[in-house]
Parts: structure tokens; C-alpha cells; sequence
């Protein structure tokens, strides 16, 4: 089986819906002719034409609205808002129209909007959101956020096939710093639904998006050197939650540790430990605790921005606290 | 024939009342549909307001000037105009009709909280976990039971792993055949196999590395405390009333050892590679047996406490020990431990230090023995005090100068401590 | 020659353009075109009457003076062309297809309006007449009709988008983006904004410094109009031109159509900041009045056929308030369904 890197993987998938159903097209800034800040959408335009690969105008609000009404029409546009941080120009547009014409007028809103998010690149505070919390409130949309490759292909896809508006969260430092087997061809990874992407029995570690990495990474050091097994839970779907996946694991393991790279108060950790502590609280053995970014603007410099964000460490330390308790 | 009310409409989002402001028509009088009845007034607006029918004006509620809440009745059509005219009861103070839809129905997901007995009380003062106390139940293990299970999770809570291996434990030590395999030897009378818990595992480590760290010698002195004995034995009932705890021996042999060290800082140090750490604060480690080990909880700044002082700290460290209600802060930082073997009756033992202190005290059983005092015989209440110490930095001659000097502070001990 | 046309030389041109277009526009037609407008006006009374008798809840708007302006735009638009109105614009959604039945449902809220009580006053979409309707949030749908716009173009459908705003709403960014977006894509859009003269409180002169806000055209590069928005014939004139340029490819327009607004913002707003003067100015100017005497003089328009029409229209309308307070709200557990499409 090929083994790409996630951005490869997105590309061929958006590629890949594109050759199946020409009513997708793709719409934002820079897209076309260069082929995306990242490249993502690197030849689409000589491949598929300007009708299928829209170049626009520096207006989030005006993409986001045109998305909106093009979706509402019957087609299946693709948005990119080039850095995830430049949403929040277009948020009226996004939970005030996309997420609400279905509730009130009964019509589908099939669009996408790509979110390339994210820290650890040196980005500073306007280059490195997790802006998910936001819209994670706002009924009528969904969000999605691959960790791996494979996922980001089924997800992408599956995205794109949706009747709903969907958020798709793709971490620009897992670009090209993660590679993985890719089938070639059709498939989908359901929205929705979490994956298990380590085993274990002591701990229940829930995440999504770049602290998947790291948390497998802590997982094994804590196996081997402490003999505690731990079992990562990856939400890949952040609404719908995968509730069931998160309450039967911890379940199993009565300690929990909910991890995101989003700053912590107010992250959607806070509702997941909430419907732990409301479903589950029988089975818990210990409090259940989060770890996310501190909260405060992305810094720049390397050493800020390494105490603001969770890493191995720190989800080890947390991992050993929990399993002591 | 119908009675059609008329109600105060709500001009605006935020408007709650209206203040009629003119009636249109009398109690009677004909009126169209549409046609104006009355006016009202409202911070936002004023407004004509239409009739909603056809007919006679049967009922006008309120007067002019009178303000009330929107959504009020205040005033009834009659739809027939032929019939003779329906008054309704005397004007009455409506109370205004919330008329904001019902509320919906609680879409927050309903818990079902787990219908078995809790047999498990609140008396306990050790902490259990749902996810524990799920178990016990299911299992049916009493609190009592509960109570008895060593714990291993932090300050030595029962924790999931702790109940399942007891309740392991219960089923194999029912079970009517041999007991459980042991790693070595035959079933039947052979060995068991007992798994360390962490406190042993903690203990068993520490005197281990003490022993191989510090040069252990001991020294061994008696007391006469019968002076402290006779005057605590008259003064406990009103210590306690005035305290609120027992005044108890060790309250002052740590008073003592504090003062003694004061003297002998040397006493109160470290040992650090070829260095000495000479402690400026005195944090007394205090002793105290539990049931399946020992722990040593410590009156930090103990020079800066008077006896009382001394005595609460003390007992509060004990009491807490016991009930497994120490902090972590409280069993760090000593420079100076006094251990009881007398507790138990012996005469004195021979303690092993604490690291990385470099003494150690025992104080043996106090027992009345007969004493030689002025060539005579006399029965004085007697203790062995015996002190380990690290020959590292201390010789004999400290050591025994210290000890000394603990013995000449008990037998001459001020005892000014109620006043 | 460039495609912008300064505004000052509107006038001129307009001149010219609309008396041809006054004979476009058969005897027919402008008496549907009254019709349309007695119908917008009685039925808009009626929804006053009804919020005054607590019956409609919430909030209620008023086009009154804007009518000549909501018939005569939709009037040009085919039945593949979209409609996105704003809130002053009921008469173009009567002229589009609309029933006087389903808005009055609509501003009740009941159960079988067309946005099933999710959603009030002219807060609904109707797929198969093309008419999206408004949010509250102003300038909102312009960047949705834009959209609309782009989706015709990409799949060649020849459909024009038609939208409106006001005065106030011209100065919010999305009216400005998503023109940005339309010129220099030449998407098929024709954004008329309503100038009657105030936002709110607020009157023109805090709005803009402008001479016209179609001089604002200028800015992006497209044709700009200013029109007598009580005047029928001019409105369809140039709306027409627009709706062609559109469907001609040759991208969007700006119409300005001044009229007043002869009520409050809303039926909650008593306007006592409109100075008297001004509204008897316009009173002089209501469109209805203009149009009536237009084809009295003409002799389309008699007597009896007023009176029939006010009887039609009244009929109508009787009937559309009795079918409405006989349907009820939808069922509460309705509340929680729906929320995403399957």
C-alpha cells in the first residue's frame, strides 16, 4: 500500500471527488494559479479549469457567503480559508446562515471549508489557530480533524459527500512531517466516528488532531518504563462526538486524560469531561483531567510557544500523575 | 355568540406593559371590526389599537392612565350586537398571562443514577472512588470490609486495583480446595506469597539504602522523668479541657530534643558527597506505627513553637496519620527524628536513620524501676532513650554529649507550661 | 469607453432610457404592476392591524412607500432568476410567485408556513420560486446571492440573482465584498439599495458623504444608477437593463432607488426623528398615488376596476388571516428536529 504524507493525502481526495462529481469545485484565495499557500491544490487548475478551481477575491466573508449560496443552489464547493485564523472574518456568514438554512428552511447547505490550523510552526498568534471551540457551539455544523493520512483522505471525502456544512481541520504541521498507508481508490472514513489508534487498559487518553502523536509517543514510554498500558482514543469527528467511544473506554479503564492542542478553557475538552463525568461517573476511579495549549495568544518565539503548547512531556507527566492517583 | 377578548399587545421585544391612554369607545357602544378602540402608550410607541371583531364593547377592564403587563385582558367584544349586553364579573386585577411558550423540555441527557442500595455510609474517613465504591457494591463488600483494604493510589487510597485484587484475594481464600499456588514449595502448608504494597516496598527500600549510606553507631542513656510524669499526671484533665487534646509524653521529649539541638546543631544536618548541610530550621520527625507499616510525619520550625504549640502539632500530625489524612508537605523536610520502640513495652531499640538525617532517637517503654539516688533506693519513674547516629560526622563524643544533654533538659524540666 | 457611469450624468441618460421604456410596459402589465402594489400595501396594513391585536408576535416591517420599488425590480426577473429580498421588498415576493396565504402563515409562524415556525416575518426560503429570504444581520444574504450569482455562471445557466439593501446597510463590509467579488468575476447580480432616507434613526447624511451611493459603483468598476424609486416605469426600465447586462454576462449593477420610508423602521418605531416636512414632501410622491393616477389618466384604470380590486384584494386577504389563526404553532418537540440535513 503507497505510504504519503497527510497532505498528500487531502489532495488526492479532494482530486479524487472532483473526478467523481463535477458539481464540486473549489473556491478561495490563491488557490488556482498557485496552487494553494501550502500547495494543496497544487495543478488542479490545469487539470480541471478555472470553473472547477475558482481563484478569488481577498474577502472571507464574501468566500464563505458565495460557499453558502453556491451550496444552496446544488452544488458542492470546496472553501479554503488559507489560514484557519482568517474564519473569524467570515463567522457571521458561517453560524449565522450555513449552520442555521437547513433548521429554518429545510434546504441542505453541502459545502466544505478547509481550515489549514494549528501551532508549532513559529506562526505567532495569527497563523497558528485551533479555532474548533467556536463553531464546535454553533448547532447545524459539523467538524472534522484528521490525524493521519488515511484519515485525512476518507475524511475529506466524506466531508465533501455531506448534506451539511462541514469544518474540516487540517493541521498544517502535520503536512509533511506525517507519512502513512493510503489506499489507492475510493473509500471513506465515516463522520462521526473515532478510532482507537492505541490499545490499553489503565488510562483512556481522548484527543483529536496533532496530539495523537504525541500521545501514542507517551503511551509507549509509559508501557515500557512504568508497565501502565494506555489507550489513546483518536475523535477524528469532533461534532458529532463520537460518544460511545469515549464513554465505553473509560468505561474499561476508569481514569481519563483529555488532550488538545486548543487552548484550555473553553476547549471542547471541558464538554467531553462533562459528559464523562455525566455518563460515566460510576466507572471512574480517578478525576478526569484535560491538558490543552495555556490560554493565551500564540506566541512567537520558540521558547513561548513551547510552554504554551502540551507535548510529549507534558502528557507523560500527566499520564504518570493520573496512574499514581 | 362568542365573547372576543382584546388583549395588550407587545410593541417590541423588550416592551413588558402599555399604559392605555384613551378609550375610544363606552361599555355598549357599537364598534366594527378593525375599527380603533382604543390607544396606548408604550416607551417605544404610541398606537392606535384596532378591534380584533366586530360587535359590542361588552367589558373595558381598566381605566384610562392605568399601565398593565402586555398580553393582559382589557377589555371583552360581544360578537352579537342584538343580544342583551353580557357584563362580566366586577373589574378585576388580572394577573398578566405569561404567555412565553411552555418550556421546552430538558434536552440535557438524563442520568440514571445507579439504582443499588448504597450500603456503603458516609462514616468512612478514608476516600473511596465511585468506580470503588461500584465494585464493592457489586461485590458485596461492607464498608467495613472497605475500610481494612490497604491502599496503594495516592495517600494511600483503595484504588480499582487495590478492591479487584482483594476481591481476587476473597476468592481464592473462600475457595474449600487448596489454597493459592505459591511461587515456591507445595500448597498445602508451604508458603504464601504476599505481594508488597507500595508503603512496604517504600519502607523496605529506605532502611535498606540507610543502612548502606550512613555509618551507623548507637548510644544509649537513661532518664529520670518522674518529675514530667507526676506533674503531667496532675495537670492532663485541665490540659485537656483547656487544649482540647491529651497531653502526652512525647509532646515533651520533643520540647527537650529541640532544645538540644539548639545546642548541637551538628545534629540538625546532611551529609553531602565531602560536604556537610547544617539545616537552619529544626523539623522534628514524629513516628507514628499504622497497621501495615510506619510513617513519619514532621513539626517543621519546631524551634519557634512553645510546648503547647509543640504538643497541638504533634497531635494533630499523629491524629491525622492515622486517619491517612497527611499531605505530602507533611511527611518532607525533617532533620531530626524521635521513633517510640517503647510504645510496644520494650526497653529501648535500635533505630535505623532516617535519610538524609544524620540522628535518630529512640525512646524506650517509661517503667517504674528502682534507682540508687544519695545511696539510697528509690522507685522513680525510668526511661531508656537510645540514639543511633551517623559516625560519618558525628563521633561518639557528640553523640553522647547530645544525649546527655537530652537526659539533664527531662530531668530538669521547667515545668512552667500552664501558666 | 469605460463601463462605470458617473452618476451625476445618470439623470441625462435616464431620461432618455426610461421614456422608451414607458412604452414597454403595456396597458396590461401596469395594471398587474398596481395590483401588485394595492395588494403589497392592504396586505402590509393588515400584518400592522394583526401585531397591534397581538396576533403576529415578535416584530413587524413596513414597505409603505418602497412599493413601486419591490414590484417593478422582480417584475424583470424570469422564472430561473433568483430573488434574495430584504425586508421592505414583500411586493417582490408577491410578483415572484409568492401567496398571499404562505406569508401570512409566514409572519404568524404557524406549523404549514413555509418555514414551519423556525423562522418569522419574511425569513423563508421557497427553492421553487427561487426566493431566499433575508436575515437580520444586514448585507448577510449578499454574499449568499453571490454565490447564487457564481453557481449560475459556472454551470452557464443564464439565471440572474436580484437583491436588495438599504442605505444603512451599504456601509457593512459584506455589501462591499461580495461586490468586489461580483465585478471582477462580472457575476449576474443586480443589488438594488433602497435609499428611503434613514437606518433605524440614523438619516443619510450620518451614512455617507457621497452624492449617491450609486457613485459607489464607480468604485468597483461597474454601472451605477440612481432612480425615482416611486416612479414604476423607471424602475422597471432599468432594473431590466441591469437583469439583461447580467444575463448577458457582462456582470453586475448598482441601482439606487430613492424613496422615503413612510413608517417607522418597525412597527415599533413611532419615528418621531423624521422631521413632519419630510414625510408630507413624500407623501405628495406615494407611489400607489402616482401609479392610480397614471392609468386613470390613461384610462386603463377606472373606477370599477378599483373597486374590484380592492374586493379581490380584500377577499384575499380576509381569507389568508382567517386560514392563518385557524393553523396552529407546530408541536414542541418540533423544536429540537432538523437541525442537520440527512
Amino acid at each position: 500500500m503507497p505510504v504519503i504524507s497527510y497532505i498528500d493525502a487531502i489532495s488526492r481526495g479532494l482530486r479524487e471527488e472532483m473526478e467523481r462529481d463535477s458539481s464540486v469545485f473549489l473556491l478561495g484565495e490563491d488557490i488556482g494559479e498557485y496552487g494553494g499557500a501550502f500547495k494543496v491544490t497544487k495543478g488542479f487548475l490545469d487539470h480541471f479549469g478555472s470553473d472547477r478551481v475558482v481563484d478569488t477575491v481577498l474577502a472571507e466573508s464574501a468566500i464563505l457567503g458565495a460557499a453558502t449560496g453556491a451550496a444552496l443552489v446544488g452544488m458542492r464547493p470546496v472553501a479554503e480559508m488559507q489560514f484557519a485564523d482568517f474564519v473569524t472574518c467570515g463567522f457571521n456568514q458561517l453560524v449565522n446562515n450555513s449552520a442555521s438554512m437547513h433548521y429554518r428552511w429545510n434546504l441542505p447547505v453541502p459545502m466544505v471549508v478547509r481550515l489549514p490550523s494549528g501551532a508549532g510552526i513559529h506562526g505567532g498568534p495569527f497563523h497558528s489557530r485551533n479555532p474548533e471551540a467556536w463553531f464546535f457551539h454553533q448547532p447545524g455544523l459539523k467538524l472534522v480533524a484528521p490525524s493521519t493520512p488515511y484519515d485525512a483522505k476518507g475524511l475529506i471525502k466524506a466531508a465533501i459527500r455531506d448534506s451539511n456544512p462541514v469544518l474540516y481541520f487540517e493541521h498544517k504541521r502535520l503536512y509533511r512531517h506525517i507519512k502513512g498507508e493510503v489506499p489507492d481508490g475510493d473509500y471513506v472514513v465515516e463522520i462521526g466516528k473515532g478510532d482507537i489508534k492505541h490499545h490499553g487498559n489503565d488510562i483512556s487518553v481522548i484527543t483529536y488532531g496533532s496530539t495523537v502523536h504525541p500521545a501514542i509517543e507517551a503511551a509507549e514510554i509509559l508501557e515500557k518504563q512504568d508497565g501502565v498500558s494506555t489507550e489513546v482514543v483518536d475523535l477524528r469527528t469532533l461534532m458529532p462526538l463520537d460518544k460511545e467511544l469515549i464513554l465505553s473506554s473509560v468505561r474499561r479503564t476508569g481514569k481519563v486524560l483529555i488532550v488538545h492542542e486548543d487552548t484550555l478553557t473553553g476547549g471542547i475538552g471541558g464538554e467531553i469531561a462533562a459528559l464523562i463525568a455525566e455518563h460515566a461517573f460510576e466507572s471512574l476511579d480517578a478525576p478526569i483531567k484535560r491538558l490543552g495549549a495555556i490560554d493565551t495568544p500564540t506566541p512567537f518565539a520558540p521558547t513561548l510557544e513551547e510552554y504554551f503548547l502540551p507535548n510529549k512531556e507534558k502528557i507523560l507527566t500527566a499520564l504518570r500523575k493520573l496512574a499514581a492517583y | 355568540m362568542a365573547i372576543v377578548d382584546v388583549i395588550m399587545p407587545q410593541m417590541g421585544e423588550s416592551i413588558a406593559e402599555g399604559t392605555i391612554t384613551k378609550w375610544y369607545k363606552k361599555v355598549g357602544d357599537k364598534i366594527a371590526k378593525d375599527e380603533t378602540l382604543l390607544e396606548i402608550s408604550t416607551d417605544k410607541v404610541d398606537s392606535e389599537i384596532p378591534s380584533p371583531s366586530a360587535g359590542l364593547v361588552a367589558e373595558l377592564l381598566f381605566p384610562e392612565q392605568k399601565t398593565v403587563d402586555v398580553h393582559t385582558v382589557i377589555a371583552r367584544i360581544q360578537t352579537d350586537v342584538h343580544a342583551p349586553l353580557v357584563t362580566g364579573p366586577e373589574q378585576i386585577e388580572l394577573k398578566a398571562q405569561n404567555l412565553t411558550p411552555e418550556a421546552t423540555p430538558s434536552f440535557g441527557s438524563s442520568f440514571e443514577p445507579s439504582t443499588a442500595k448504597q450500603s456503603v455510609s458516609a462514616e468512612s474517613d478514608r476516600f473511596f472512588s465511585p468506580l470503588v465504591l461500584n465494585i464493592a457494591r457489586a461485590e458485596g463488600i461492607s464498608l467495613g470490609e472497605l475500610e481494612k483494604i490497604p491502599g496503594t493510589g495516592s495517600n494511600n487510597r483503595v484504588s480499582k486495583k487495590d478492591i479487584l485484587e482483594y476481591v481476587e484475594r476473597r476468592k481464592s481464600s473462600g475457595a474449600v480446595t487448596h489454597a493459592k499456588p505459591s511461587g515456591a514449595g507445595t500448597p498445602s502448608g508451604g508458603t504464601e506469597v504476599i505481594k508488597m504494597d507500595t508503603m512496604r516496598k517504600a519502607i523496605a527500600e529506605h532502611m535498606v539504602r540507610s543502612i548502606h549510606t550512613s555509618a551507623h553507631v548507637g548510644s544509649v542513656t537513661e532518664a529520670d522523668v518522674s518529675k514530667i510524669a507526676a506533674y503531667r499526671e496532675k495537670h492532663k484533665a485541665e490540659f485537656e479541657r483547656r487544649e482540647g487534646f491529651k497531653l502526652t509524653f512525647t509532646s515533651f521529649f520533643v520540647d527537650v530534643v529541640v532544645k538540644a539541638i539548639k545546642d548541637f546543631p551538628l545534629i540538625n544536618a546532611s551529609v553531602d558527597g565531602d560536604s556537610i548541610i547544617l539545616r537552619k530550621d529544626i523539623n522534628i520527625g514524629v513516628a507514628v506505627a499504622l497497621e501495615n507499616g510506619l510513617i513519619v510525619p514532621v513539626v517543621k520550625h519546631a524551634a519557634g513553637k512553645d510546648f503547647v504549640g509543640l504538643a497541638r502539632a504533634v497531635n494533630d500530625l499523629s491524629n491525622r496519620a492515622r486517619t491517612k489524612k497527611l499531605a505530602p508537605d507533611d511527611v518532607q523536610g525533617g532533620t531530626f527524628t524521635i521513633t517510640n520502640p517503647g510504645i510496644f513495652g520494650n526497653l529501648f531499640g535500635f533505630p535505623i536513620i532516617n535519610q538524609p538525617q544524620v540522628a535518630i532517637l529512640g525512646v524506650g517503654a517509661i517503667k517504674k524501676r528502682p534507682v540508687v539516688i544519695d545511696d539510697a533506693i528509690a522507685i522513680r519513674s525510668m526511661v531508656y532513650i537510645s540514639m543511633s547516629y551517623d559516625h560519618r560526622i558525628i563521633d561518639g563524643a557528640l553523640g553522647g554529649k547530645f544525649l546527655q544533654r537530652i537526659v539533664q533538659y527531662l530531668e530538669n524540666y521547667e515545668l512552667r507550661i500552664m501558666n | 469607453m469605460s463601463t462605470a457611469v458617473k452618476s451625476k450624468n445618470t439623470r441625462a441618460v435616464l431620461a432618455k432610457r426610461t421614456d422608451s421604456a414607458k412604452q414597454h410596459l403595456s396597458d396590461a402589465e401596469l395594471l398587474r404592476l398596481f395590483y401588485f402594489m394595492r395588494l403589497t400595501r392592504e396586505f402590509e396594513e393588515s400584518i400592522i392591524t394583526l401585531y397591534r391585536q397581538g396576533k403576529i408576535i415578535g416584530g413587524a416591517f413596513s414597505g409603505n412607500g418602497n412599493e413601486a420599488t419591490a414590484v417593478g425590480s422582480a417584475f424583470c426577473l424570469k422564472k430561473e432568476d433568483y430573488l434574495f429580498p430584504m425586508h421592505r421588498d414583500l411586493g417582490a415576493h408577491l410578483v415572484k410567485g409568492q401567496t398571499v396565504r404562505n406569508l401570512m402563515l409566514q409572519h404568524l409562524g404557524r406549523a404549514n408556513s413555509p418555514a414551519r415556525g423556525r423562522d418569522g416575518t419574511g425569513h423563508y426560503a421557497d427553492a421553487s420560486l427561487r426566493i431566499y429570504g433575508n436575515i437580520s444581520h444586514l448585507a448577510a444574504m449578499i454574499p449568499v446571492a453571490t454565490g447564487v450569482a457564481l453557481a449560475s455562471k459556472l454551470r452557464n445557466e443564464r439565471s440572474v440573482v436580484m437583491t436588495y439593501i438599504g442605505d444603512g446597510g451599504s456601509s457593512v463590509g459584506d455589501f462591499h465584498e461580495s461586490l468586489a467579488m461580483c465585478s471582477v468575476m462580472k457575476l449576474p447580480l443586480v443589488l438594488i439599495v433602497e435609499n428611503n432616507q434613514f437606518a433605524y434613526s440614523t438619516p443619510i447624511t450620518k451614512q455617507f458623504i457621497v452624492e449617491r451611493i450609486s457613485d459607489r459603483a464607480i468604485g468597483y468598476g461597474i454601472p451605477g444608477f440612481t432612480i425615482d424609486g416611486t416612479d414604476i416605469n423607471e424602475v422597471v426600465a432599468v432594473c431590466a437593463q441591469a437583469v439583461d447586462r447580467a444575463r448577458r454576462g457582462e456582470g453586475p449593477t448598482l441601482i439606487e432607488s430613492v424613496t422615503m420610508r413612510m413608517h417607522g423602521h418597525s412597527v415599533n418605531d413611532g419615528a418621531e426623528y423624521v422631521p413632519k416636512k419630510l414625510l408630507d414632501e413624500w407623501k405628495k410622491k406615494d407611489p400607489l398615488m402616482k401609479i392610480e393616477k397614471l392609468l386613470m389618466d390613461k384610462k386603463i384604470l377606472t373606477p370599477a376596476i378599483r373597486s374590484d380590486f380592492e374586493k379581490k384584494i380584500s377577499a384575499e386577504l380576509q381569507e389568508a388571516v382567517n386560514d392563518a389563526l385557524e393553523s396552529s404553532y407546530p408541536p414542541a418537540e418540533d423544536a429540537a428536529s432538523e437541525v442537520y440535513a440527512e
